[in-house]
């Protein structure tokens, strides 16, 4: 028997608007994604879910996604809908099993990408488990910690609810800070300067937690002499629409960022070393926002190496003289190609440089991606998940891993605190700003 | 592109601001059902205003969605705060409730002596409520309840972004018009 007839079942009204709006967003990109899994299971030994949990067949990529797959056969694909037994299409109905999808899509998956470049059908499964969270949250589904993070950037305008006060007041902080440093009571931390060459936006963890790496920053704009400027809006260029899976969201903060950057007449938009904020801003965010950007748009690993490279800055590596290992940011490798400039600049600061195996875009997620470091419930899982990330790191030998994300900076830290690692975490502008020759 | 109207000797505008770092009589708190604070607005109403917000809250909620209440402001610049709960995530009737969510916040701010209120484009944003039906709705309710007579003299809306603030520039026009 191929009809299952379940017209007449009753169903939620949140399952329903799930339903409703996933028609909304299918695109081509979408539907192919939808359309081509074969289960041929390539995708499986890719996540490290699985390798974690060999024995649960939950965490399987192909198995994720095929829960928001079956719903897309029977409503939007004519063979579920005429035959949905025959290609296991099935609807949702009630509120808890839109609970469960949000446990799978939110708590199984860090959207970090290494089963969709290991696809050979080439099923972005990331990218509908992005649009599956973003169909749970418009219906008010999500884990508490999506909720209180997107409600902050939402109306504060920046992900860890820093107000503009406290911004301030940490920037001139920072710039007393730098004065003492180079020895220069005229050193600057400009704050919306007109017609300057560089806006450098930053991650708001750096304000609360990490200040150490805008006075390196700073440090360095200094050292290369250069027409920079903060603003004092529009700064947080990370964007929780992309983890949240809310384009709304996604843009309204990136649009934010351009908007400052063309009221203060910016040459160019300087992104902090942040993997999902490079990728949101400089990547996604002008269709989110729907805004051509005309200014030019840059990590901050890429300008400091052509401040390297010519000749503005100099640097001494053997200032930094521990072992070192480059973890690369899904965000940046798999999504963005960011793969050789940082491992270019990192060997200019530093003489013993230890590749990790697997590496660029094959490399494996922190465990923290995905907006995975705001769910606490899910913390037990990504921690088990980790020990393929700790047997990683181990296997380098090195004393520091340095990355270029200040989300991968908090995933490691509890990968390597979890499974007792004897190793330090760093990121590329703390390396080259103690490497500088001033 | 219209940022300010008269209705009847009352003024109802529409500006870039902060709305929980604004001089004013009042303003309106998009609440939860607990009336928690949680974080967004309500981070920044607990983190300028102090404790004593949160200590008023305690024995006024839970409430009904459309309900509003009022509080002090603590040390803000504001020195009233609406906490209006109005409808979240596309629940049924949100255009209905959101109406009503507004009148009842102009109702307690009027009976409580406000004469100067500011508004955020409510339940956009995070609530979900589409942009341009919230500027619709926020506008138009407002327009209504200033044109049938009120002491509240004066209403703006604070939008966070130029993306909020265009819907209700437009919206302004019409009522212009």
């Amino acid at each position: 028997m191929f009809l299952m007839n379940d017209e007449n079942k009753k169903r939620s009204y949140k399952a329903q608007k799930v339903i409703d709006r996933l028609g909304k967003k299918l695109n081509r990109q979408m539907v192919g994604s939808l359309a081509a899994c074969v289960h041929c299971g390539m995708c499986t030994d890719s996540c490290h879910y699985v390798l974690a949990n060999p024995g649960d067949p939950t965490y399987a990529p192909a198995y994720k996604a095929d829960k928001i797959r079956k719903i897309f056969k029977r409503h939007y694909d004519w063979t579920g809908s005429v035959l949905p037994s025959w290609v296991g299409a099935k609807s949702v109905f009630t509120d808890e099993e839109l609970e469960e999808l949000k446990d799978t899509a939110f708590g199984k998956c860090t959207n970090c990408r290494r089963c969709t470049i290991n696809c050979p059908m080439g099923v972005d499964f990331a990218t509908f488990n992005r649009m599956t969270r973003g169909l749970l949250v418009h219906v008010g589904i999500m884990p508490e910690g999506v909720e209180y993070v997107s409600k902050e950037q939402w109306e504060i305008g920046n992900q860890m609810g820093v107000l503009k006060e406290q911004y301030l007041e940490t920037l001139e902080w920072q710039e007393e800070e730098l004065q003492g440093e180079v020895n220069n009571p005229k050193a600057k931390i400009p704050i919306d300067k007109m017609n300057a060459n560089i806006v450098y936006t930053i991650n708001p963890r750096e304000i609360k937690h990490d200040p150490r790496s805008i006075l390196d920053a700073a440090k360095i704009f200094y050292a290369a002499k250069e027409n920079w400027t903060m603003p004092s809006e529009g700064w947080d260029m990370t964007n929780f629409g992309l983890f949240s899976g809310d384009d709304d969201l996604g843009g309204a903060v990136a649009g934010r960022v351009y908007e400052k950057v063309e009221e203060l007449k910016g040459k160019k938009l300087v992104m902090s070393e942040c993997g999902h904020g490079y990728r949101s801003t400089r990547c996604e965010g002008p269709n989110w926002a729907k805004k051509d950007i005309k200014f030019e748009a840059e990590s901050s690993v890429i300008t400091m190496l052509n401040y390297i490279k010519e000749g503005k800055i100099h640097v001494d590596k053997s200032k930094n003289d521990s072992s070192y290992t480059f973890h690369d940011s899904c965000n940046n490798a798999r999504s963005c190609g960011l793969t050789e400039e940082p491992r270019e600049l990192l060997n200019y600061v530093v003489g013993d440089f230890r590749e990790m195996y697997p590496n660029r875009a094959e490399n494996f997620c922190c465990t923290g991606g995905g907006g995975a470091m705001s769910m606490s419930e899910y913390r037990p899982r990504r921690l088990q998940s980790a020990i393929v990330k700790a047997k990683q790191l181990e296997a380098t030998g090195t004393k520091y891993v340095v990355t270029s994300c200040h989300n991968c900076v908090d995933g490691l830290n509890d990968v390597i605190k979890h499974y007792n690692l004897d190793m330090k975490v760093t990121q590329l502008v703390n390396l080259v700003s103690n490497a500088l020759v001033i | 592109m219209s940022d300010k109207v008269q209705i009847k000797n009352k003024t109802l505008s529409v500006k870039q601001c902060d709305i929980t770092d604004t001089e004013i009589d009042a303003f309106v708190f998009y609440a939860r059902n607990d009336l928690k604070l949680g974080s967004g607005f309500g981070n920044a109403i607990a983190l300028r205003g102090g404790p004593t917000v949160r200590k008023e809250l305690e024995n006024l909620g839970p409430v009904n969605v459309t309900d509003a209440v009022i509080t002090t402001a603590g040390g803000m610049k504001a020195k009233k705060i609406i906490h209006a709960v109005g409808p979240k995530f596309q629940e049924q009737d949100t255009v209905k409730k959101l109406k009503l969510t507004i009148l009842n916040a102009l109702k307690v701010a009027e009976s409580n002596g406000v004469e100067k209120i500011a508004f955020p484009p409510m339940g956009s944003g995070f609530y979900g409520v589409p942009l341009d039906e919230s500027a619709k709705i926020t506008t138009e309710t407002i327009a209504e309840y200033l044109k049938n007579g009120s002491e509240i003299k004066e209403v703006v809306i604070c939008a966070n972004d130029n993306r909020e603030l265009k819907p209700l520039q437009e919206q302004l026009k019409k009522l212009s018009n």
